[in-house]
């Protein structure tokens, strides 16, 4: 802004974002180092990072969001001398320039973390960290061997770890520099004598207990790598305390965080075995009693139904079905014959109706010739002078023809 | 024999899924007489295995010597008392 544009006038906003905009543009504060002490440090609920690098003179507000700050292999904290790597920029909001973080390392510990990360990433795209090459570990290990210092915490961890666990293990020590310039050809020399002289151990576990990043660097290194890479016995890398990520790590075929831990995940709970084993052993015996116990249950139901079937059974069922038959044949006929006698006691009745007894009674009578007992029905089948007979009811009454007299209606 | 031959190579593990899938043949319950005492006897017979297997080895713990390119021994390991720090090779 210069003499002539007083006139002009910026709104707060306008202004700092004017000068955020020259900060982006700058490419010398994009992408850039900061060496500095970390100072009034605070991780925020939200999971960003908020802190202070300064050295003697000087100092620059830092903000490493959660995005960024979840990859970290440490953490942050007051005090430390650290590389934070990113972009300086404007919190517009408050008009205060800052560093936003994206990668934070120890100073002093760079070079080995770059040349961590490059081999790391090298042997990656090499494929010696694929998941489909990596050896199955026996379920039951019977020789295993340690290549790790004979005098340190993690022998005595995994030697005790894993008698308790399997009382009767063969364990053959290894002994090797585990730290410093020759230890991690030493390692390697030592898998490659264990592949050809030693080809029945299960698997190797090497490692060593916790300590800096110098301390481990030698399981870093791309000679050991290679070694494990090419050992035709798995191998077991148990670097350092749990968070110590070491490229053995990456290219054994079983990482575990501790050497205590590698003992724990490889050797298996003996008596957690013969437990299982005794409880499939009594669940077949179980199953098998069982089903002779279903097979002997069929074979009474079978005997007890054939017994049903038998000679026997069946002329006595027969008598049964006899008695039972006739006994209904019986009640059938009985049946019958009262059906009959009803029958016939109603057509009896209906017969008297139709009787000529029952006709004369009421007063008509029947008139019939005296020889041939013919009955008299019309005028022509008598002469005057034919003797006839009168039935009543009581009696009949012998007569003569006086006179024929035919009705005319 | 090719059982015999055969037991010293079969994992461990192959004879416990042996074992389970005979469990789950017997509780299906679902063979006939002959068939479920010869599946029982050789159940017992793979858990016999597999304790025998457990059994085999013998406790041992051995520090290697290397004595030269192709040469090497075995001594007993014994623990020494130190430092996490490495004064051998």
């Amino acid at each position: 802004m210069n003499n002539y544009t007083e006139s002009k006038i910026y709104t707060v906003s306008k202004i700092n974002k004017y000068i955020k905009k020259l900060f982006e543009n700058d490419f010398n504060l994009q992408d850039i180092w900061i060496l500095g002490e970390i100072s009034n440090f605070k991780l925020h609920s939200s999971g960003h990072m908020y802190f202070v690098l300064k050295d003697k003179e000087s100092q620059i507000r830092c903000v490493m969001f959660r995005g960024n700050n979840c990859i970290l292999r440490f953490m942050p904290g007051d005090g430390m001398k650290v590389k934070a790597r990113g972009d300086v920029s404007v919190y517009d909001k408050r008009g205060e320039y800052q560093l936003y973080v994206r990668e934070i390392i120890e100073a002093g510990k760079g070079e080995l973390y770059l040349a961590f990360e490059r081999l790391k990433a090298k042997l990656k795209d090499e494929g010696l960290f694929s998941e489909e090459i990596k050896k199955k570990l026996p379920l039951i290990p019977q020789n295993i061997a340690v290549i790790t210092s004979p005098t340190g915490a993690a022998i005595r961890d995994v030697i005790t770890i894993s008698l308790r666990r399997f009382p009767n293990l063969s364990i053959l020590v290894v002994p090797s520099l585990v730290q410093g310039t020759f230890a991690a050809q030493e390692i390697a020399k030592k898998i490659d004598f264990l592949n050809k002289y030693f080809k029945d151990l299960d698997f190797i576990i090497i490692g060593r207990g916790g300590g800096s990043l110098e301390e481990l660097w030698a399981f870093n290194e791309e000679i050991l790598a290679r070694s494990i890479y090419n050992s035709k016995i798995p191998i077991v890398s148990a670097v350092g305390h749990e968070t110590d990520f070491t490229i053995s790590d990456f290219v054994a075929d079983l990482r575990s965080p501790t050497p205590s831990a590698a003992a724990e995940m490889t050797i298996p709970d003996k008596n957690n075995l013969i437990n299982n084993l005794s409880v499939l052993k009594s669940k077949i015996t179980r199953a098998v009693k069982r089903n002779l116990e279903l097979k002997t249950e069929n074979l009474y139901s079978v005997s007890r139904s054939l017994k049903y079937q038998g000679p026997e059974n069946k002329i006595n069922q027969y008598y049964q079905y006899i008695d039972e038959f006739s006994a209904r044949l019986n009640s059938r006929i009985m049946h019958q014959v009262e059906l009959y006698e009803e029958r016939i006691k109603k057509d009896s009745q209906r017969l008297d109706s139709l009787s000529p007894w029952a006709v004369i009674e009421r007063g008509y009578s029947i008139c019939r010739k005296i020889p041939g007992k013919e009955i008299i029905k019309r005028l022509n089948q008598i002469e005057v002078g034919t003797k006839i007979e009168v039935i009543i009811s009581d009696g009949k009454i012998l007569s003569k023809v006086e006179k024929k007299e035919a009705v005319s209606n | 024999m090719k059982n015999k031959k055969k037991n010293e190579d079969v994992p461990f593990e192959e004879y416990l899924r042996k074992l389970e899938k005979i469990v789950n043949q017997l509780e299906e319950g679902e063979l006939t007489l002959d068939e479920s005492v010869k599946i029982y006897e050789e159940g017992m017979n793979i858990s016999k295995i597999c304790l025998e297997k457990l059994n085999k080895t013998k406790k041992k713990i051995e520090q290697l010597v290397i004595e030269g390119e192709e040469k090497y021994s075995t001594k007993p390991f014994s623990e020494k008392k130190g430092e996490d720090t490495v004064n051998d090779s």
